[in-house]
């Protein structure tokens, strides 16, 4: 779950077993046993994205495909995001998600969450093709989480910080990555 | 004593007060199905009276109930009519298909989709019970004060409640569903003026997004969200000025007004319109109503002098004070604010108040009740030196 200090569950959750719709009971075994397991540790995940035609994309992960495609504007389709726009609200999603399960551990009921996300990218004529100069990646992510919950805005400013340093796509964002491109030709 | 029986320069508010938070929990509660309508109105009452004994004391002359009831300006009217269902944007957004023209209201909002609700019309309009009669009824029993009601306007209920895949299932076209919003408005003022009521406001901030987002054909935020208008600033302004004449036409022995103002959502002024009130003035005096309201305490309103072309025939609901800022204006620069609007208006025309509610929306305070309290005070106290100075 990354850095910080997790918050027990609590015996009111546990007698009311189910916060904010997540059931705490299972939830607290589903942790049990992947924290026994240590391969689970590097959590491998894998994905395949296909060409369909023109500047679509089908995209699989476990057993979900969903389609990425560009803007009309980009000549695309736009039957669905693109691929910068996964990215940034894989980042929005990753925030609600750390915070309604840090919230439930807690025993805070969430009545409405809502993370509203905006971007910038440094240059993105770079990956048009038009110059060399600066990079196509995020200049800037700004990230609100609006949260209307019984806790008090104090330990709501808690949840908040501590699910922003947890989260696997902000370190993803924010850490170097290790990647590895290759290509085979067929 | 000016010769409508109130004094000279009277003080009164826009209409919104703060909600206390036993108030807001009940909302809550009430959205959430857990509380009745009556008993949301048990604990409202308590928070009216508060909100009533805050503009005694700040010796306000015309008081409201601080629209305690209500959820925000406009939309409680879904408690009142039928065909009518309060949905957040949330909602909306799932049964639209142009979901990023509402991405682009909640960012000019800075607000998150679950918290602005829309009454959205989802069957034939029809009034089940009035929209604030009962308000006022509770208000008359807990003051001598002459009383001010706030209602929607007919173009912002018009603009707001018609929702694309949804709406047009029910009715035909916009202009068939204003119909029936002009008949509840109609028969809501003639209620209110039969029970007693000294002053019927209504309220159409969305006016200033039709003059200064000109062209727009797409859904707009002011205030409220709002449905595309024709794009076409002429049409929509003779449309709003059709319809509020059509509710007020011949209806004697109350004093109604119109409020517009450029946004009471936010704090960031950046977010709000700014612009001189000049385009709207010609549609303000072409209206059946004897007071505008209008913000001018802060220099996005624009001058005064807009309406030097125009003869004294209408009272001014004077902004003294903004209801944003924490800082409270001074009694003079209040006073200098009248002074500037006596070249344009009577001293018998004119009156006092804040530029727009303290609370337009229960969960988007614009202020403490404690700095609200002092600036009603203060407008007060700049009232009173006035008096001194005309009487």
């Amino acid at each position: 779950m990354g850095a910080g200090n997790p918050a027990p569950f609590t015996q009111t959750n546990m007698a009311e077993n189910i916060i904010n719709g997540v059931n705490v009971e299972e939830f607290k075994k589903a942790i049990e046993i992947v924290g026994s397991n240590p391969e689970a540790i590097h959590a491998p995940k894998a994905s395949r994205v296909r060409w369909m035609n023109g500047l679509k994309f089908k995209a699989q992960v476990r057993n979900h495909t969903f389609i990425v495609d560009e803007p009309a504007h980009l000549t695309g389709e736009d039957e669905s995001p693109n691929s910068v726009e996964y990215v940034l609200a894989a980042y929005g999603a990753c925030l609600a998600t750390g915070f309604v399960i840090n919230a439930t551990k807690r025993g805070i009921t969430i009545r409405n969450l809502e993370v509203s996300l905006e971007s910038t990218q440094n240059n993105v004529y770079n990956f048009l093709g038009l110059t060399d100069e600066g990079h196509p990646g995020f200049e800037e992510i700004r990230a609100k989480l609006f949260v209307q919950a019984d806790g008090v805005e104090e330990e709501l400013r808690e949840i908040w910080e501590h699910t922003i340093r947890s989260s696997p796509v902000h370190n993803s964002l924010t850490r170097p990555v290790n990647i590895k491109p290759e290509l085979q030709v067929f | 004593m000016a010769s409508n029986g109130f004094p000279l320069f009277p003080v009164t508010v826009v209409g919104s007060w703060m909600r206390p938070k036993y108030l807001l929990d009940a909302l809550r509660k009430r959205e959430a199905g857990q509380l009745s309508y009556q008993e949301f109105n048990e604990v409202a009452d308590r928070a009216v009276l508060e909100a009533l004994k805050y503009q005694e004391d700040a010796g306000v002359d015309i008081v409201s109930d601080g629209e305690q009831r209500r959820d925000n300006f406009y939309s409680f009217v879904v408690e009142k009519l039928d065909g009518v269902k309060l949905m957040s944007l949330a909602e909306i957004m799932d049964l639209v298909e142009d979901k990023a023209s509402y991405e682009a209201i909640l960012r000019q909002a800075d607000a998150p989709a679950f918290a602005i609700h829309n009454p959205t019309v989802v069957g034939k309009i029809k009034m089940r019970s009035p929209l604030a009669l009962d308000e006022y009824k509770f208000l008359r029993q807990h003051t001598k004060k002459p009383i001010k009601v706030p209602l929607p306007g007919p173009y912002l209920l018009t603009r707001s409640m018609w929702v694309v895949g949804v709406s047009d299932k029910v009715y035909p076209s916009q202009e068939a569903m204003a119909a029936d919003i002009v008949d509840v408005l109609r028969e809501e003022l003639i209620a209110l003026r039969d029970a007693g009521v000294d002053f019927v406001q209504f309220d159409e901030p969305v006016l200033t997004d039709v003059v200064f987002n000109r062209g727009v054909k797409e859904r707009t935020f002011m205030c409220a969200s709002m449905s595309a208008s024709s794009g076409d600033p002429t049409k929509e302004l003779l449309l709003a000025t059709r319809m509020m004449n059509s509710v007020v036409e011949g209806v004697e022995g109350v004093k109604t007004g119109m409020h517009i103002c450029r946004g009471n959502w936010s704090r960031k002024d950046e977010v709000l319109l700014k612009g001189s009130y000049e385009p709207l003035v010609p549609t303000m005096m072409g209206m059946d109503i004897d007071q505008l309201v209008l913000e001018y305490a802060t220099p996005r309103a624009g001058e005064l002098a807009a309406f030097g072309h125009y003869p004294k025939k209408k009272e001014i609901g004077l902004g003294v004070s903004n209801p944003r800022s924490d800082s409270v204006e001074s009694v003079d620069f209040m006073v200098e604010k009248v002074q500037d609007a006596l070249q344009y208006f009577e001293p018998d025309q004119i009156y006092l108040n804040p530029d727009c509610g303290f609370g337009t929306f229960a969960e988007r305070p614009m202020n403490s009740t404690e700095i609200a309290a002092q600036k009603l005070a203060t407008i007060s106290q700049a009232a009173q030196q006035l008096r001194k100075n005309y009487n």
